[in-house]
């Protein structure tokens, strides 16, 4: 039996997932997630791994491989690292087996992945260059508006006539977002007016690897955002030959953890067949 | 006494200028805009009117007898004493609402822990409150949001720690409530605040009385309100009349022109616009060239930056100043800039070339801002909130003198008033011309 975890440091929390393999048959034992909120992310990575380590009554000594992802290189205790473009495509295949994209949708970077049955990694695409519409705004935009996290979902549901953002920049589209709140615009309006314009660069970046069909599984922080999760498939329902299933799963959000920790596991296994065995931390 | 009133709202910051009848500022003020514009603009005239008094206390003191400091000790001593009293009553404001917002599911079964965590934060706030106003004391920001803000963060997280109370509920109740706190008005009797800050540090020697009357002499001095111009980027969106607005562009180059007659070109870099403007011999506008579509390289830039390395925003120039090899910069994206940071940072590259590298960046951008407007004619002036930073200063230094050669580079230690004073000086003249606040309210 191979035990594998997996911690992605995002830019907004750190996550931690412990999974033990045996003969192909892959157990999840244990989470754990820390939002990051100006504090050190290598820290609470510590912090999320030991918390991870208690809840399945492990011992570090007992974890055969620690796999990091994201920002998470400099975890001092890791074994290995993996590209957050595999971990999402994996993890986002363990959530459903009939994903063939994974959606990233993070605090930074929007980033659509392209992938086969094993969680092999087609092609991707990401937002890049430019921040407008990233997650990092729309947290900008609810700490502003005195909004948790957990509220913008069902908040934007309640929209009725949502306000568009103008802005191509994140940064002024938060003044546009500060006017609209001093002319009275609800919450609501705000925020869906947000996810509408978060939604149009999504379906176009899943257009652009060719996902125009089948299964696609948000990952990532924003996955556990409902309103986006609509705003997307309001939006994909009016492209033309557009027809992809937008999937989202109550732990999307660990998708690089879990992806990580099967990868990791994954790799230990064939050093292990080749002789070759890591040094556990 | 008459004054002329420009308020200069910028998408960042919200700048209030005070003139006299002689084109003198007897006073300044600022304060964030993240509320919205019609309160801004309330609280940073109230803030230029505080300030005015200064001044007219200074002018009453000077020379009077039984001073047992000199005037400008006296001065700071009664001015950090005002501060502190305002950051009391605020931080009491603060407690109330956040008390208000616990409340809902989320507080279901925590709502004591969470009760109690929060008085603890408070009291530790209210504690070392004296001490952000001591003699010498380096506050991150002047703003009542950053400075409790970083504050109630720091000691939440700590508290949060010790009594395993919920993190993330402790700084939601103060992400909603200090919203609340920001849209109203500070409120409460100036004067008496002016009175309790003076019997905060008048000793009790028999001179006091002497310095209390003056005080109170200059108290009573009736500051009218004869005429307001408003500008900026919330301009629109305030309750002004059209004769009472001037545009942005116009402001900055009367502003720069009052500050340096001889000006021909200004940089401005506020918080979400960099500006090129050229100005004739009259502080006429000539030509100019803004950022669109893009902050990239603005006065925010260097706002997430401090955001994420839990500085204040003044501590960045020092720090990057510091350095002898900036790191060359690739994302252009205010953004972005924070990740790019903790990259290089966990490269193992050093704060200081990093930080160096940004503000090299944030001027590149602004250099060919300026070019497009036209170059680089003598004097130049820079303005805007990035004027004060002196890593910014030094880049912006070298390569004007790369680019244009030997010219004159003006930056007035009050250059983030520029547009707010340009503004006053509208006001004076439209009052001149013979219009009155009354026709024109």
């Amino acid at each position: 039996m191979t035990i594998a975890a997996g911690i992605d440091v995002g830019t907004g929390a750190v996550k931690a997932a412990i999974f033990s393999v045996e003969n192909g048959k892959e157990t999840w034992l244990s989470r754990a997630i820390l939002r990051i909120r100006q504090r050190d992310p290598i820290e609470l990575a510590r912090i999320a791994y030991d918390q991870a380590l208690e809840d399945a009554k492990l011992t570090p000594n007992q974890v055969d491989y620690v796999a990091t992802t994201g920002e998470g290189e400099s975890v001092p205790f890791h074994t290995g690292h993996f590209y957050s473009m595999t971990t999402h495509a994996r993890g986002a295949i363990y959530l459903d087996p009939e994903s063939r994209s994974a959606l990233d949708v993070g605090a930074l970077h929007g980033r659509a992945i392209s992938i086969d049955e094993r969680g092999k990694v087609l092609s991707y695409k990401m937002t890049s260059q430019c921040a407008s519409g990233s997650g990092q705004f729309l947290e900008n935009i609810a700490r502003y508006l005195g909004i948790a996290q957990e509220e913008i979902g069902s908040l934007s549901q309640q929209a009725d006539n949502p306000e568009v953002v103008s802005s191509i920049c994140a940064v002024l589209a938060e003044t546009d977002v500060i006017n609209m709140v001093s002319r009275g615009i609800s919450a609501p309006n705000i925020l869906k007016g947000i996810h509408l314009s978060m939604a149009a660069r999504l379906s176009k970046l899943l257009k652009s690897t060719g996902a125009v069909s089948g299964v696609v599984m948000m990952t990532g922080g924003l996955a556990l955002d409902k309103g986006l999760v609509a705003a997307l498939e309001e939006d994909i329902a009016n492209i033309k030959d557009m027809k992809t299933i937008v999937r989202s799963h109550q732990d999307s959000i660990y998708a690089g953890a879990i992806g990580a920790a099967l990868w990791g596991a994954h790799r230990f296994e064939k050093l292990a067949a080749s002789g070759l065995l890591p040094k556990a931390a | 006494m008459k004054t002329f009133v420009g308020i200069d709202l910028g998408s960042t910051t919200t700048k209030a200028v005070l003139l006299d009848e002689n084109r003198e500022v007897i006073g300044r003020g600022i304060t964030n805009s993240r509320s919205n514009y019609a309160t801004a603009a309330r609280v940073a005239s109230q803030e230029a009117r505080v300030d005015a008094r200064f001044t007219l206390f200074r002018r009453a003191l000077a020379g009077a007898d039984g001073l047992a400091t000199d005037l400008d000790e006296f001065l700071s001593a009664l001015e950090r004493a005002f501060r502190l009293e305002q950051f009391v009553e605020q931080l009491a404001d603060l407690e109330q609402t956040c008390l208000g917002h616990i409340k809902g599911d989320r507080f279901a079964e925590v709502e004591g822990a969470v009760k109690e965590a929060l008085s603890e934060v408070f009291e530790r706030l209210r504690k070392e409150a004296p001490e952000l106003y001591a003699p010498g004391a380096k506050r991150k920001s002047d703003f009542f949001r950053d400075i409790a803000g970083s504050r109630y963060h720091a000691h939440a997280e700590e508290v949060a720690r010790a009594a395993s109370a919920p993190y993330d509920l402790l700084i939601n109740v103060y992400d909603k409530s200090i919203i609340d706190v920001e849209n109203r008005p500070p409120e409460g009797n100036l004067s008496d605040k002016f009175r309790r800050a003076l019997s905060r540090i008048l000793s009790a020697d028999q001179s006091a009385s002497n310095i209390q009357s003056t005080i109170e002499d200059a108290l009573a001095i009736d500051l009218e309100e004869t005429y307001l111009v408003g500008t900026g980027y919330g301009r629109v969106t305030l309750p002004f009349s059209k004769e009472h607005i001037r545009s942005e562009i116009l402001c900055h180059g009367l502003g720069a022109h009052m500050m340096y007659p001889k000006t021909r070109t200004v940089l401005d870099i506020g918080g979400q616009d960099t500006k090129g403007i050229q100005v004739d011999e009259n502080g006429i506008v000539a030509n100019f060239q803004m950022n669109d579509r893009c902050a990239a390289g603005c006065g925010r830039y260097l706002g997430y930056i401090a955001d994420e390395m839990n500085m204040g925003l003044h501590e960045l120039g020092p720090l990057a100043m510091k350095s002898d090899k900036p790191a060359r910069i690739n994302s252009t994206c205010t953004v972005f800039a924070g990740a790019e940071l903790r990259d290089r940072l966990s490269l193992g590259e050093k704060r200081e070339d990093i930080l160096a590298g940004l503000h090299r960046a944030i001027i590149l951008r602004a250099i060919s801002i300026i070019s497009r407007s036209g170059g680089v004619t003598d004097e130049f002036t820079f303005t805007g909130g990035v004027a004060k930073n002196e890593a910014a200063v030094r880049e912006l230094r070298k390569l004007i003198k790369e680019n244009y050669g030997e010219v004159t580079i003006n930056i007035n230690p009050e250059s983030i008033y520029t547009g707010a004073l340009g503004a006053a000086e509208f006001a004076r003249r439209a009052h001149e011309g013979g219009d009155s606040m009354e026709e024109a309210a």
